[in-house]
């Protein structure tokens, strides 16, 4: 079977999460290069597994699409783009077999011999009869993603679902391990393994008549919403990583590179349909929590190379290089970014500021966030009004607009160019409201 | 590891949940033994639960991701867990009143105030907890640090009082909501997923005007929110321009005058000087 790709959907979903609403029909085909009949015929298939997937919200298969797909933060806390993890397809007899066959290892260990006869007894049978061959490659499969166990003993061999993990745990405990299970998963990444989890525990809950208002007690504030799609990803780059093997993609660069102010149409999503194909050797991913971004950091022949995850498609693996050779190119990186505030591995410099503590407030929320988000700068002279923030960081562009973000409270020092630059900008902002 | 494996199907799951069956695959499984091994895992079980899933979870490997993954521009992790938030989850889930006693602004601290629990909400960008609660006497909707809560326990509430609270919460949430438009100046159209991004944290709807090629965004906030959208304004700096929202506009004129008061480019208390 030809490898299922979901390129397509990840791009989709993307934009329409990002641009919420902005584009009708006929425009976002354009900007995604596609046709507004696979525009229709993904958008069907996507919404085939909403529905499926919130049957018991009926109200819901109504909405809009994007409607629905819209983020309200006090509505709930379920990542709604999980379900494109979700999209992988299965024939009908498939997913009917499979799941009778976890019902039947619930509880009590099974031979294959049983699965069958138990699969063929089923009554809700317009769907064709499965053979042993196809129970057995079932079996097969559940064990390889480890849902169910061989039992130890003598053949013919029994097998049993693997649940020991809620089976052990009372009530209470599930509830412990539910919300441990949501906090990481919000909090840490990666999360859609995290986020499956949380799913099959919650139904767990709510089968054991758990409240709905149960099982949603937390709320994450600020959220990057999309960044479980790119994780889509992650995997197939750690695996070729953990190989130290090359990839070959399609990259569609998120930016153009050419000045865009003289362009009539919206750069970003004028895609260049064709996309570069592009062969690297990957050598580490980088998340960037300031954007929710992630990154691949590569190795080619013109020098390390750095691509946006969001822009790689039809990923696939090539040779491996040697294990020293991958070593000193993995340390070279190390070395490059140490001083990196995101991915820069541009020439180090020294950023001197000066914040300016809150005027009339007992509590210095200014000095609080320089310590929670100033990676490893350092304050280094303090007095009552003000302190000084020094780091060494790799080009000025990454940490400008987190300085920026500060508004009146930080005053650049040195470098003088970004001194300037920022006096710059800050007329330029100005003008916008002086109007007002 | 495949995040689109087949057994993720969204057809057997809806099967799976229909027979009551629960399954676990060994993804999920060795995503959680590796979030075990976060120090938070000490706080979120008792030390016998905690036991339970380790000797459950002992065959399944660990996963290896922080040896290839990298994050960067995270805020220091102070807390993820607090040894508050196992017994204040139970309140909110039985839905049971709360004495509280917490320290406010400036170190005063209030003694033995009767609240009605409803959400405890995380900060991912101060990295903190706080309670959510409403505040009985005051008839006001609180929102407290977990740090500064020096003690809560239960306290009984009518069940009617609790569920008229949870639907009042409902009205006044959805009533201290306001909306302002942000549009991307156009000139930085190129940057358009960058801004994107940064906005995709907030509730908003994007309209595109097709004759001007210009993108507006209609960010939907609630009232505590502002400073935080203010900061992302200043982050994306000129990029974006507030077109609608008298507050934010007012703010980030203040906000680029007095910078520029500081780098001595204006001089400072001049009202007249542009």
């Amino acid at each position: 079977m030809a490898k299922e790709s979901f390129d397509k959907e990840i791009q989709f979903l993307r934009m329409l999460v990002l641009t919420s609403g902005a584009f009708s029909r006929q425009q976002f085909a354009e900007r995604l290069g596609i046709s507004v009949h696979t525009f229709d015929k993904t958008i069907r298939r996507l919404k085939d597994v909403v529905s499926s997937m919130h049957q018991h919200l009926p109200q819901e298969q109504s909405k809009e699409f994007s409607e629905s797909l819209r983020f309200s933060y006090y509505d709930s806390t379920d990542p709604q783009l999980l379900f494109l993890f979700r999209a992988k397809s299965v024939k009908e007899s498939e997913s009917h077999r499979i799941s009778l066959l976890l019902g039947a290892m619930t509880g009590q260990a099974r031979t294959a011999m049983e699965l069958l006869d138990l699969c063929c007894g089923s009554t809700s049978s317009e769907l064709p009869m499965p053979d042993e061959k196809t129970i057995r490659s079932d079996l097969k499969y559940l064990e390889e993603v480890g849902v169910i166990r061989k039992e130890p003993g003598p053949r013919p061999y029994k097998f049993r679902i693997q649940d020991d993990l809620v089976r052990s745990l009372t009530n209470d405990e599930l509830i412990d391990l539910y919300d441990f299970v949501d906090v990481m998963a919000n909090t840490q990444v990666p999360s859609v393994q995290g986020y499956l989890l949380r799913d099959g525990l919650k139904k767990h809950l709510m089968r054991k008549d758990v409240e709905q208002h149960s099982v949603e007690p937390f709320l994450y504030k600020y959220h990057y919403y999309s960044r479980i799609l790119d994780e889509a990803h992650l995997f197939t780059l750690l695996h070729a990583i953990r190989h130290r093997r090359k990839v070959r993609f399609l990259y569609f660069s998120p930016k153009s590179e050419k000045s865009y102010a003289s362009k009539n149409t919206n750069p970003l999503f004028e895609r260049d349909t064709k996309g570069k194909a592009e062969k690297t050797l990957p050598l580490k991913i980088v998340y960037d929590h300031q954007y929710g971004r992630w990154y691949l950091i590569a190795y080619g022949r013109e020098g390390i190379r750095k691509f946006r995850m969001e822009g790689l498609t039809q990923i696939e693996e090539d040779e491996s290089v040697d294990e020293a050779w991958y070593k000193e190119r993995q340390t070279e990186l190390a070395e490059k970014m140490r001083y990196s505030w995101l991915i820069d591995t541009g020439r180090p410099v020294t950023v001197r500021a000066r914040f300016f503590n809150p005027e009339g407030s007992e509590q210095n929320f200014i000095k609080e966030r320089v310590l929670l988000q100033g990676q490893w700068g350092q304050i280094v002279v303090e007095d009552k009004d003000s302190f000084i923030y020094e780091i060494t960081v790799n080009g000025t562009t990454e940490i400008r607009p987190w300085l920026r973000s500060f508004g009146s409270s930080c005053e650049i020092l040195e470098p003088a160019a970004l001194r300037r630059e920022m006096i710059a900008e800050w007329k330029e902002i100005q003008s916008y409201y002086e109007s007002v | 590891m495949n995040l689109f494996e087949k057994i993720f199907n969204h057809q057997i799951l809806s099967r799976l949940e229909d027979s009551g069956t629960f399954m676990v695959t060994s993804h999920e499984r060795a995503w959680l033994k590796t979030m075990l091994e976060h120090p938070a895992a000490a706080d979120a079980f008792t030390a016998d639960t905690l036991d339970k899933l380790r000797s459950a979870l002992e065959p399944d490997p660990v996963m290896d991701i922080s040896l290839h993954l990298m994050e960067k521009a995270r805020s220091m992790e102070k807390q993820v867990y607090h040894p508050l938030l196992r017994p204040l989850r139970r309140h909110i889930m039985n839905k049971t009143g709360i004495r509280i006693t917490y320290e406010i602004k400036g170190g005063r601290v209030k003694t033995g105030h009767s609240g009605f629990p409803y959400k405890l909400e995380y900060s991912m960008v101060k990295r903190e907890w706080y309670l959510l609660w409403h505040h009985i006497r005051h008839h006001a909707f609180m929102s407290t640090r977990l740090k500064n809560i020096h003690s809560v326990e239960a306290e009984p509430i009518k069940p009617w009082a609790a569920e008229s609270i949870l639907k009042k919460l409902g009205e006044t949430l959805d009533s201290r909501k306001s909306e302002v438009v942000i549009e991307i100046v156009r000139a930085y159209n190129a940057e358009m997923s960058r801004i994107m991004y940064a906005f995709s944290s907030f509730e908003k709807n994007v309209e595109y005007d097709t004759e001007n090629d210009t993108y507006r965004v209609r960010v939907c906030t609630l009232g505590d929110e502002m400073e935080y959208l203010l900061s992302k304004l200043r982050f994306l700096g000129k990029r974006v321009r507030v077109v609608e929202g008298p507050y934010l506009k007012k703010r980030m004129l203040e906000s680029s005058t007095k910078a520029l008061e500081r780098y001595g480019v204006i001089p400072a208390d001049d009202e007249s000087s542009t």
